[in-house]
Parts: structure tokens; sequence; C-alpha cells
């Protein structure tokens, strides 16, 4: 309670100061589970490019599926300021490149050594191409480099699944916010 | 195009630009911030890693390279506050050492002063925004005021780190910060929820808008937002400047006349108005607009321990440190310094979080590790002295940004000091941890943040782009206020520096302000 009242005092101190700011804008309500479980369509990606992030985020974090990372992605990359970890990475390629030729790279070296898109592999197969493309291009690579690809991803995972309060609960992990997000993203 | 004329335009609205708009208009000049980001208010600093992005980046596609790239997008931000908006607030005072290595070791660049010139300027501002700490328990630090706050407290995963530095005969002390630990003009005491990165919405961390740039427009300066500056616009002699072009949302060219010009615009974005301010770059006589970039190494130490740290709580920037290590001595093989900022608030993901600390694992070994280290994880954050090297320099590039305003590029490497320094550290790290008594210990990689230099400060208009009072040595009404003007790093973050400098710089502007005309 204390905490509310000192933020509602300085929310008004600040105010008078900083009267003629606003927020930057309202964010839409999005569930990128929800999205999945619904079978919602993807506005950037591709089905095809949808089913290869949701297999690569399994592999790289078991949950990240239903979890709904490729909806999560598709979402962000449809803002106009993607809330991703990309661009902390100052790599110098416009997020929808970087995550389609990342994606088709994947599914090209899949059905190039074991003969199927990647979402088709069976796990252990899947889980030996993601650690190929942990530590170096793998031979065949075509996309961005593997391990920034590898990296990213990884950590969209990571976002999508623990990110959240929800996430912070499975961890045991208490959210303690000031502001609790509006939506999860 | 439209033409306004006012006292002062201050260029960028981030810790060191919202304090000289502060002082400025506080002594009754007109001052326009121009902040070439969108607007944010403190209902913006929502509890989220994801939504905490929004703070940051959304600069000019600047690129980096060299053997240590700098860290653009995550170390800057465009928008109200600047990067200070999501700065950790670990606020510690240079050391006099730090001013004179190339005096001393004929490596790196003197500063054009000593500590002795900066120390009330330091003073006035922990007594202005607020510092909590423990100065008697600093032995390292220099000679300052106490601080007007108690330290903050120190939770389990600092009793546990601790514990292994005073098995190594290493000492300790709790953290000066930028972080009220109990209510402190008429703000609230931090309570100990580890969110900083996401900014800090109820004021107890002094970022600009719980301090200087509220007291800048309660004073009655007016900040404009999506405001990107262009160029500095000199006078015919090129002996004065006359204010400053930039461009609004909707592309539109406008101009501000000012008898005085502050760039207080990151260390990224000062070189690229300067270089394309005139032929050669202005305030370039010297050639160092853009050289001297600058970066602390940095790594993370870790420990997994049997017993639970709860590093959930406390504050990003940490709750110990130690200086131990801080005296510069060749002896070792190196000219350096460096530091440890001690038990860091963690969560579980974004690029400092809990699951990058093993990059490697993924699949369930992942998971276990998220699961294990989220109750026993402890960490320490080294922080290394690299000396400053004319070849790390920021440059134009040939593309433009959808003003038609030439891009920049900027390349790092760090030198063989700062390699040496940051080796050393590395292996303290790790001892420091497996002496504490970790089940699992080990070290990240070699990093870098808080990015410096650009238009270094020096005694030689040859050498040097702005004199000690942060003004350029050609252009008297031209000042450059932030860490661009650092010409070495020492071994602490920069932020009280850079607020104490702007300080310096405010004061003399004022007294010199019957010669700007």
């Amino acid at each position: 309670m204390a905490t509310n009242a000192g933020r509602r005092a300085f929310l008004r101190k600040a105010g008078a100061g900083l009267g003629g700011l606003t927020l930057a804008g309202p964010l839409g309500l999005f569930d990128a589970a929800r999205a999945r479980a619904e079978g919602a369509p993807l506005t950037v990606l591709n089905a095809d490019e949808g089913a290869a992030l949701d297999a690569l985020g399994e592999t790289l974090l078991p949950g990240a599926a239903a979890a709904g990372i490729a909806h999560y992605v598709d979402h962000q990359l449809a803002a106009a300021v993607p809330l991703l970890m990309l661009p902390y990475l100052d790599f110098p390629q416009a997020p929808v490149d970087f995550y389609r030729q990342g994606l088709a790279a994947l599914d090209t070296l899949a059905g190039s050594v074991h003969g199927a898109a990647f979402a088709s592999l069976e796990p252990d197969v899947q889980a030996g191409m993601v650690r190929g493309l942990s530590g170096a291009n793998p031979e065949g690579w075509s996309g961005p480099p593997g391990p920034l690809f590898y990296f990213v991803v990884r950590n969209d995972a990571v976002d999508v699944v623990y990110g959240t309060q929800t996430g912070f609960d499975t961890l045991g992990v208490p959210y303690m916010p000031h502001i609790l997000p509006v939506t999860d993203w | 195009m439209t033409t306004t004329k006012v006292d002062a335009v201050v260029v960028g609205s981030g810790a060191a630009g919202s304090l000289v708009a502060a002082k400025l208009a506080q002594a009754g000049k007109s001052v326009t911030i121009l902040e070439a980001g969108p607007a944010r208010t403190v209902d913006d600093m929502v509890s989220s890693q994801l939504w905490a992005r929004r703070l940051k980046w959304q600069a000019e596609p600047t690129t980096s390279s060299g053997a240590d790239p700098l860290s653009v997008g995550f170390g800057s931000a465009r928008g109200t506050g600047g990067s200070a908006l999501h700065h950790y607030a670990c606020w510690f005072r240079l050391h006099r050492e730090d001013f004179n290595t190339a005096s001393r070791f004929g490596k790196g660049l003197d500063w054009p002063f000593t500590y002795d010139d900066l120390r009330p300027f330091y003073d006035q501002v922990q007594t202005e925004v607020g510092l909590s700490g423990d100065a008697d328990a600093e032995i390292w630090r220099p000679e300052g005021e106490p601080y007007p706050m108690p330290p903050l407290p120190i939770f389990a995963q600092g009793e546990v780190v601790a514990r292994g530095f005073e098995k190594l005969g290493l000492r300790t002390a709790p953290m000066p910060m930028a972080i009220n630990s109990v209510e402190y003009n008429g703000r609230p005491a931090c309570i100990q929820d580890g969110w900083c990165d996401a900014g800090c919405p109820i004021g107890a961390l002094g970022n600009p808008l719980a301090v200087y740039l509220t007291q800048a427009l309660q004073a009655g300066a007016t900040l404009i937002n999506d405001a990107p500056v262009a160029r500095v616009l000199a006078n015919p002699s090129g002996d004065r400047v006359t204010g400053v072009e930039y461009h609004d949302g909707q592309g539109q060219l406008h101009t501000i006349e000012a008898s005085v010009v502050v760039l207080a615009a990151y260390v990224f974005e000062i070189p690229r108005i300067l270089l394309n301010s005139a032929n050669g770059g202005l305030a370039n006589r010297s050639g160092a607009v853009g050289r001297y970039m600058m970066a602390h190494s940095t790594c993370n130490a870790y420990g997994l321990f049997d017993e639970e740290t709860e590093n959930y709580l406390g504050r990003t920037g940490g709750q110990l440190m130690c200086q131990d290590d801080y005296a510069k001595d060749p002896a070792r093989g190196y000219v350096g310094s460096f530091s440890w900022l001690i038990a860091n608030a963690l969560k579980p993901n974004d690029l400092l979080g809990i699951a990058n600390m093993r990059p490697e694992l993924f699949g369930p070994a992942l998971e276990t590790f998220l699961r294990d280290a989220a109750r026993h994880l402890a960490t320490m954050t080294f922080v290394g002295e690299s000396l400053a090297l004319p070849d790390n320099r920021v440059v134009l590039t040939g593309e433009k940004d959808h003003n038609g305003v030439p891009l920049a590029t900027v390349s790092h490497s760090f030198g063989p000091d700062a390699i040496a320094c940051w080796q050393a550290g590395a292996a303290q790290g790790k001892a420091v941890m497996e002496a504490a008594g970790a089940r699992e210990s080990w070290v990240s990689g070699r990093h870098q943040m808080h990015t410096m230099g650009g238009t270094v400060m020096g005694t030689d208009p040859a050498t040097s782009v702005a004199d000690g009072n942060g003004a350029a040595h050609d252009l008297p009404n031209l000042y450059f206020a932030g860490s661009s003007l650092f010409p070495s790093t020492g071994a602490v973050n920069p932020t009280f520096t850079i607020s104490a400098l702007a300080a310096k710089s405010a004061a003399h502007m004022l007294e010199a302000w019957r010669s700007f005309g």
C-alpha cells in the first residue's frame, strides 16, 4: 500500500512538469498461446515459416510452441517497433528478413541433409541440427549467421515461455511489478 | 521551415542534457530541449523485460564493427530521458588516478583537470539527486561529502558472494546508488523489486524524469520530441555557433537560433552531428571528432549454490562493490583498474537474464538450468578500464537516413592493456565464486558496456575537441555534455561523472554568459 501511495505521489509531482507528455500509443491486446490454439492466421510469416519457427522454438525450449512463439514473433514483426531481442544486437538487417532468411535456411538445410522440412523431423534430429547451428554456420547454411539465429530464436523462446508473470510463477520467481503490463507483450 | 530563437538549445534529454537544461532554465534562460526520440512518461516504465525494450534502441542504424564492437542498441536510447531512463544508477566517483594516465604511464589521455576540480560537482549532484551508500565502508573512495542516505539493503545473494571475497582477503562495501534507501526530496524509497532495467516509475531511482528533466520543465524549459538534430549552425567566420537545424516527425526542417548550443545526444550521435555540420566536421581542427571511442570491458562471474540466493531481490546494478584492484600498477602487466558490481538482481529473460548465462544450453537442459538458477544462482559484473585509442572512432557512411542525414558507423577494439586487465578480472571472478562455495562456477566471455569518447576534453586544442569546461576549443558557445567528453574510462559506471561534468559545464556557461552575445 505504501508503494502505491508513493507512486501516486510521485506521478502527481512529475505530472506537474510533464503534463505535455503522453503515452507513445496504446498497444493492442494479444495472447500468443491463445492465437496459436485457435489457429489464428499469421500476418507476416507464412504457414511454413510459422511451422518451422514453432518447431525450432520447441527444440530450443520445451513449451515454446504451445506458448505461441510463432504467433508472438509474427505479432512483433507486424509492429512498428518490434520488441524482440534482435534490435539489441546491432545486426544490420530488417527483422522480418532476418527471420525469413533464417527459417528458409533451416528448412533448406533440413531438406538437403534429412530429406524433410525441419518441422517434420524427429526431435533428436532437430536437436542435432540446433546443436550444429549454435556454434558455427553448418555446411550448406545460407541464412544469417547460424549462431546469431540460434541465439535470437532461443531468446524468443525464453521470452514467450518465461518472460511473463505466468512464466515467472512457473519458476517460482515473484513478479513484484510496479506497473503490470496490460498484455504480456 | 520555421525559425525560433532561444537562449540555449540542448540536444538530448538524457542525464546530461536534462541537468544542463534544468540549471539554465532555473537561472532564467529560455531553453529548448530537442529530443530525437518519442515522448516517455513514468507510465511507460512497465514492469516487463519485453516492454522495457520500448525504452531502448530506436536510434538510426549506426553500424558497429571491430574486434570488440560497441553496443549501440542495448546501451543507448532515443526518447525522453535517453538511456538514463533505463540506467541502473550505480553512481561511483572516478578516482584521482583516473585523471592522469598519460602523464603517469605514457598511455591513454589525461583529463584537463584533477579530481579536486570535479569534486564539488560530485558533492552538489549527490545532494540534488540523492545517493544511498556508506562512504566510510568504501575505503577506496576519493574525498567527498558522505552520502545523504544510508546504504540500501543487502540480500542473500550479496551475502553469499561477499563470503568469497572475504575468504580471498578482499573487501566489499555497499554499492553507492542513485536509488533512495529512504524517502528523499518527496520521492519514495526503493522496494527492491529488481525492475531498474525497465525504468523506475515510482521515482526511487534518480533518472531524468525523477529529477532534472522535471526540474527543467517546471522552470520553463520546452521539450520537443521526435526532433533529431541534423546540423549545428555556425557564423560565417566559423568562431561561433548560431543554432541548430532539426527535422520534425513529418520530416520538415526547422531552425532554432540560440546563444548557446549544448550537444548532449550520446556518443554516437554527437560526432555524427558534428561531422555533418561542416566540411571536415565542425569543431574538428584537431581531427579528434569521433575518435577515442571507449567502453568498459566486462564479463560476469556466476556461481550456483546449494542455498537459496533470492536473486530476484535488490537492484539490477547490484548490492555490493569491490575496488581492491583499482590501483593502476604496470607491474601487473597492464595499465588499468577494475572493480566488481556484486549481486545483480536477475530476471529470467532478456539479454542479461538468467537464460543467457548459459547460452550453450537448449532443450530440457535449458529448462533444468532455469529452474535451478532462478533459486540458487549468484552473479557479479566486472568493470574494466580501457585506455583511449585514436583508431576507435565514429565516421559517417555513404548512406543516409529518412531525413537525408548521413548515417554513422563505429569501429572499436580493446587494446592489450584492457584485454590483460579483463583476463585478470575474469580469473579473480571465478576464484571468488569458488571461494564462496559455489557447487558450479563459470565466467562469461568478454563484452563491453558504458560507451565513452568521441569529443574528448583536453588542454591541447590540437589533440582534443573540448576544454575543461566542456566547450569546443574553437567555438566557445558550443558545449558538449555526457560521456563523449571522457578522456578515460576509469573502472566505474559513468553516470555520476556525466552528471558532475554537466553541472560543471552549466556553472561555467552561466558565469560566461555575457561573452556569448
